[in-house]
């Protein structure tokens, strides 16, 4: 056990965090805003760019995607310098951590160069096409069907919640291309360009705001996409649905220890109750670190740990929720602006400056319902860390 | 921040563990309980195994991993409080096999032509009917004082196998050499950090016993730990282990390092263990249904254990109401 990273790891850091002071963009540069998580600002693209082009993009990947072949504990301490400025690592965050990584992971040569390091210089951007009306939680049982047809497929059906597709410039679509086969044996994935003939989207707002439009309904009709653009085996997909929700999930937790640290930052506790909750949140926080930590150290040993995982995603995402309803009472009426102010303005990131507590509270529901729910992650580690019996 | 064990400490960790699996089995704590079974001949193994050596602050990690594990085993005998409470109080005033306590307050020091004379009442001291010697902490410093010079009488806990006792200094004279120099508010952190590992460790016991229970009890004819409402509930004691496990030893790093954050981290520990027992011991009782209400099934002593560690020095609530205050201190 040790307290600090090696100075190996240290120098890495401090080589970063030479490069970001030399290049963060200006105030001035960061005036338009993005509107979905498909929508990237014109200033935003030249700094992803940058970031690519100078292998800090996503550090662990090799030169030519975006990195520099770092280690994970590197990889760690980058998106912690990232997060001391308020930056966000991307403004397609599916484009970066799932759909460019699943092309990386899954995706033909030719697929890495065509689409994996446009999104990653976001030339383009891409949304996540799994989620269906019927298919939730219980994702393999996705109906959107896709029927080969000479050197293309025919697609048909619908997806939901897409966040950013109607800003997007191409959907990661998980389909059927075999209804015979029991469920997770028979989905394929498809890159299918939103511009496709028969591709609709019809965005619609959050609970948060009419104007906040991010989901997505996406209808397919007779949608033909060339063979070319099947990612990984055919039938193969539910092991690409793991593994792209895998790539997230390596650091997502590191994303809700630095949402606990924000709230540490910017809940202002009044009485007694509220620091209660505030030294729940502190505590949170460190453990969330110390139990991602170890996680990190067995990544960084090539252990694969998926439901020990699970832990620090329950833990994570259920603090947060916890901290920001408590910051929200904490603040009284004054929680009833919408936008509010309730972070430090930082000009990277104004969406959490103008979020007021409610709008923080209401989006800690994404971490606790998006990618696997809380009583999904409490199954798993259930059948697979404490080994109680299937039902 | 790399926070996993190394190969020595797994080692060191599987060791402890297999020793307590068979000097300290349940048989023997049922014995101290129901019969009044003597737990000397214990404290004699672990003093010839060394672990009472394990008194430098750079140990701490070491000594954190014991206790883990003496936790789990419900331990009968004064270590914890001899390795925890006495000797960051009085380092280097017992040698290896002496057991001692401390007493944390009540007790007032006054001085006079021939030294130093104690006296006052401590309440709910932790073995302080059986320790060889006591570290008295008084606004005047810390006093070594041997078990003979002070009146002790056991009181009586829900745990049986803890020993908690009033202690009486009735004018105990002392001279200069009792003195030990130590400061009590860096006692304090080990002690508490030694209290939050006891806590982790009987949480860790009652869940593997409630584990063993669901998964072999069967009720609408499967295993109760089929039931999705037992799994979360068996998920919830999992996680908050783990948030109390990580901050302990974290604690305890601080401590083997030195580091400025040792005060909040012993606070956090702490806090973090009694949470933790809350949830554990509310789910696995729960769990188990009537065969856990039993003074027969075992699950009694950790759950006590865990217990009895909350209700010493602060609770969570205090602890948190200290954390927010430090942490803000600090931060903001
Ligand atoms: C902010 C946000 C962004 C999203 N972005 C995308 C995106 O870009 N692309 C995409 O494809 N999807 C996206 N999703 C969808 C997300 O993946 C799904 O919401 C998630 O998989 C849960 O499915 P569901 O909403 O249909 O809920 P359901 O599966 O209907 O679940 C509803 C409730 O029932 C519980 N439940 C369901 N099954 C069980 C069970 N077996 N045991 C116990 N409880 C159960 C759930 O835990 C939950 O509490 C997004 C969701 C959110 C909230």
């Amino acid at each position: 056990m040790q307290l600090t990273f090696d100075a190996d790891v240290e120098r890495f850091r401090a080589e970063f965090a030479a490069f970001l002071d030399a290049n963060l963009p200006s105030e001035a540069e960061t005036g338009e805003r993005a509107y979905s998580s498909a929508h990237v600002p014109e200033w935003a693209r030249r700094w992803q760019r940058l970031l690519f082009d100078s292998g800090w993009l996503l550090p662990g990947n090799p030169p030519e995607f975006g990195g520099r072949n770092a280690s994970i504990l590197e990889q760690y301490v980058h998106l912690e310098e990232l997060d001391r400025r308020r930056i966000y690592h991307s403004f397609n965050p599916q484009g970066l951590g799932i759909i460019a990584a699943s092309l990386l992971s899954f995706g033909s040569e030719e697929q890495k160069r065509r689409w994996a390091v446009p999104i990653l210089r976001v030339e383009i951007t891409a949304a996540l096409g799994m989620s269906e009306p019927g298919a939730g939680s219980d994702l393999a049982s996705l109906r959107t069907r896709a029927v080969l047809d000479g050197d293309h497929f025919v697609v048909n059906g619908q997806k939901i919640w897409t966040s950013g597709a109607h800003d997007a410039d191409v959907l990661l679509t998980f389909v059927r291309t075999d209804p015979d086969a029991p469920k997770h044996k028979g989905i394929s994935v498809l890159l299918i360009p939103t511009d496709t003939p028969g591709v609709t989207r019809r965005p619609f707002g959050s609970l948060i705001d009419r104007d906040d439009v991010d989901f997505n309904e996406v209808f397919f009709d007779d949608v033909r996409v060339p063979a070319e653009n099947l990612v990984g085996a055919l039938n193969n997909g539910w092991h690409v649905a793991n593994g792209s929700l895998g790539h997230e999930r390596t650091l997502l937790w590191l994303s809700f220890a630095l949402r606990l640290e924000e709230l540490a930052r910017d809940f202002r506790p009044v009485d007694a109750l509220d620091r209660d909750a505030y030294a729940r949140l502190v505590m949170d926080a460190q453990a969330l670190r110390l139990l991602g930590s170890a996680a990190l150290a067995r990544a960084a040993r090539g252990e694969q740990d998926v439901a020990a995982l699970s832990v620090l995603k329950l833990l994570g995402s259920e603090a947060v929720q916890k901290a920001s309803e408590q910051a929200m009472e904490s603040a009284g009426v004054a929680a009833l602006e919408h936008p509010g102010m309730t972070a430090p303005y930082a000009h990277l990131n104004l969406e959490a400056f103008s979020a007021g507590w409610f709008e923080r509270y209401a989006r800690s529901f994404a971490g606790t319902i998006a990618g696997g729910t809380s009583e999904i992650q409490r199954t798993i580690v259930a059948e697979r860390v404490l080994g109680l019996p299937r039902s | 921040m790399l926070f996993e064990f190394d190969s020595d400490q797994r080692l060191w960790q599987k060791t402890i563990h297999e020793v307590l699996v068979k000097e300290c089995p349940p048989a023997l704590i049922r014995g101290i309980a129901d019969e009044g079974a003597d737990p000397a001949p214990l404290w004699r193994v672990y003093a010839d195994l060394g672990w009472t050596e394990l008194t430098e602050p750079s140990e701490a990690v070491e000594l954190a991993i014991v206790l883990e594990e003496l936790g789990w085993a419900t331990d009968p005998t004064p270590y914890l409080a001899t390795m925890t409470w006495f000797t960051p109080l009085a380092p280097g005033v017992a040698d290896g096999g002496q057991t001692g306590s401390a007493v944390l307050d009540g007790v007032s020091a006054r001085r006079d032509r021939d030294g130093w004379v104690l006296s006052g009442v401590a309440r709910h001291v932790l073995d302080g009917d059986r320790a060889d010697r006591l570290a008295v902490v008084t606004d005047a410093g810390v006093f070594a004082v041997p078990a003979a010079d002070v009146r002790a009488t056991r009181v009586d806990v829900f745990d049986p196998t803890l020993h908690i006792a009033e202690v009486s200094l009735p004018g105990v004279r002392v001279g200069d050499d009792a003195r030990t120099g130590a400061d009590p508010r860096a006692a304090r952190d080990l002690a508490l950090t030694g209290l939050a590992l006891t806590i982790v460790g009987a949480c860790r016991r009652v869940l593997e016993l409630t584990l063993d229970h669901v998964r072999t009890r069967e009720q609408f004819g499967a295993p109760i730990g089929s039931f999705q409402a037992v799994k979360h509930k068996a998920v919830d004691m999992h996680v908050a282990l783990e948030r109390a496990r990580a901050l302990a030893y974290f604690a305890a790093l601080t401590i083997a390092a030195d580091d400025p954050r040792r005060r909040l981290a012993a606070s956090m520990a702490k806090a973090a263990a009694g949470e933790c027992q809350s949830v554990v011991f509310r789910n696995g009782l729960q769990l188990f249904g009537a065969m856990g209400f039993t003074w027969e099934n075992d699950l009694q002593f950790a759950l006590k254990r865990a217990v009895a560690g909350e209700l010493l020095l602060g609770g969570a609530a205090e602890h948190r109401a200290l954390i927010a205050e430090e942490y803000r201190a600090a931060h903001v």
